[in-house]
């Protein structure tokens, strides 16, 4: 399977699209995550929307775990490739074009990957910080039935014995993300690591975009001359909006009536 | 003018080299560099030292033989010039000047600054030619090119392969060379036949040369003193992509 790593060229392009659908994924990630700023009700709504869909979200996670692979062992690979390729190190070496983001790429990358391991475990799996992991919320589709919330069990009970009408029930329990994230979030340390990431991060994207159209031949005297700039703008953006949700956490912006 | 030059020298392939230092006095703000080391290593021979090896050919920078790598650019700090067409009024007095031999794996030093580019003309005899019955020239406008495409032949034919966008990339690649040596041929109707073979071809034996793959630092453009544009590699890439997603990699 990986005997394309034999050809430069079809590697970088094993990079430039597996690096694309994780730009698109962080990009659709980012915009979810950003609900959080609208309050819990609508936040907990939009991820309890994500786990109801799960067959979609299934399909959505493999495609991203074969992509995420790939980029990462044709990465590692093509660095160590390109290092053996290097001759005797200039004594002195000035970069005229080559930013920093594009010569740290493969540093970048790698911390971006720890950080997602970590991140992962934190609150995909609830491995680190389970006490905050475990809250649950409970909901109502119906507003008739808030003056039974506190106890899921009387409260269904009722409304079915009540309610012919409407043998469904009423309270729902849904695992509390928002309050999760709220609280792991007011963990100085926890809100630092990941600001520190999510701006790595940017920098990876900053030099990303127009390296994935480079690759893939999308490219034109006017174009370029938008996507390098616009890649930088793209990577302050992804990487600046992740950052605002630990801060304004931190700052006590958001989730104040946790 | 007077410089404190630190040159690389190294006795041949085998051998490790080193840098050494050098005072060079008396050299007029409008001497080239290369003349500049001619006056270095007239005073080497004068002292009865070995002069220090270094490639041209034209001075004009045309043929692309020269390949000094100054201050830690390939071919100098002046955009868009070799190294021969530098001239030392672009130093300042007593600038201190360092001097290494282009550097890849796949261009080992023969001796102090030359290094062995034949890689590149492998490459050339693999891909970057048509295969024409030769005969008489046929009449100058049988085959009707537009304008804006003989242009960009033109632009990617200005490459001299001097190897300059292989010294200044840190990844060793080959295909600003590679991308302007096939473009010059695949954007005209007697290139266009053998455009995927050619390819092919060029990328394998780059490849088996030993020159590494491209991440996109543009490195080589800002180098090239012909100003030979990355789109050249993008173009390459989207036409090798698109055939190969048509006739299988
Ligand atoms: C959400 C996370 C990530 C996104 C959105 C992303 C996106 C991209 C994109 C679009 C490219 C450009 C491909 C091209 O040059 O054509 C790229 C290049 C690269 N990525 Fe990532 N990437 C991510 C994570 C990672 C990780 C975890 C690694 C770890 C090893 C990594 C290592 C690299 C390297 C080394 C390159 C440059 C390859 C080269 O040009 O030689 N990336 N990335
Ligand atoms: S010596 Fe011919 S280009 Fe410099």
């Amino acid at each position: 399977m990986f005997k394309y790593l034999n050809h430069l060229v079809i590697s970088k392009f094993v990079m430039a699209f597996s690096g694309a659908y994780l730009l698109l994924f962080i990009t659709g990630h980012l915009i979810g995550n950003l609900q959080l700023f609208m309050g819990r009700e609508p936040f907990n709504a939009y991820a309890n929307f994500l786990q109801s869909i799960g067959e979609v979200l299934w399909a959505e996670r493999i495609v991203l775990i074969i992509a995420a692979i790939l980029h990462i062992i044709t990465s590692i690979y093509l660095k160590l490739h390109n290092y053996k390729l290097r001759g005797e190190k200039y004594a002195v070496r000035k970069y005229v074009k080559a930013g920093l983001n594009s010569r740290t790429m493969i540093w970048t990358g790698l911390m971006i990957l720890a950080f997602v391991i970590f991140h992962l475990l934190h609150f995909t799996f609830g491995v680190i910080d389970s006490k905050n992991y475990n809250y649950q919320e409970l909901y109502t589709k119906n507003a008739y039935a808030i003056s039974f919330a506190g106890d899921i069990e009387q409260a269904n009970q009722q409304s079915m014995s009540m309610e012919a009408l409407n043998p469904e029930p009423i309270v729902y329990e849904r695992h509390d993300v928002y309050k999760m994230v709220i609280m792991d979030f007011r963990n100085p340390w926890v809100s630092l690591f990941y600001m520190i990431a999510v701006a790595l991060l940017g920098v990876h994207i900053s030099h990303s975009l127009q390296s994935a159209f480079q690759t893939l031949g999308i490219s034109g005297p006017r174009f370029t001359r938008f996507i390098r700039p616009a890649s930088i703008v793209y990577g302050f953006f992804i990487g600046g909006g992740f950052l605002i949700i630990p801060l304004s956490v931190l700052l006590g912006l958001i989730g104040g009536n946790i | 003018m007077k410089v404190k030059l630190h040159v690389w020298r190294q006795k041949d392939k085998s051998t490790p080299g080193h840098l050494v230092d050098y005072d060079v006095d008396g050299i007029e703000p409008d001497m080239s560099f290369l003349e500049m080391l001619d006056i270095l290593n007239e005073s080497l021979i004068l002292k009865g030292e070995d002069p220090v090896a270094f490639e041209y050919d034209c001075r004009e920078g045309i043929c692309g033989c020269c390949s000094l790598t100054v201050n830690g650019i390939p071919h100098g700090h002046q955009k868009g010039t070799t190294i021969c067409q530098l001239f030392m009024r672009k130093f300042s007095d007593g600038e201190d000047i360092t001097i290494e031999p282009f550097r890849a794996k796949s261009f080992p030093v023969i001796r102090d600054l030359i290094v062995d580019r034949s890689a590149f003309d492998r490459i050339i005899q693999a891909g970057g030619f048509i295969t024409v019955g030769t005969g008489m020239a046929q009449d100058a406008n049988s085959i009707l090119i537009p304008k804006k495409i003989a242009d960009l032949a033109m632009d990617a034919a200005q490459c001299i392969g001097c190897g300059a966008c292989v010294a200044a990339c840190p990844n060793s690649s080959a295909m600003l060379f590679l991308s302007a040596k096939s473009s010059q041929l695949n954007l005209l109707p007697q290139g266009k036949p053998e455009k995927l073979k050619r390819a092919r071809a060029m990328i394998a034996q780059m490849e088996k040369e030993g020159f590494g793959s491209c991440s996109n630092h543009y490195e080589c453009e800002a180098v090239c003193p012909k100003e030979i544009s990355v789109q050249f590699i993008a173009k390459f890439n989207r036409d090798y992509l698109a055939a190969s997603i048509k006739e299988g990699a």
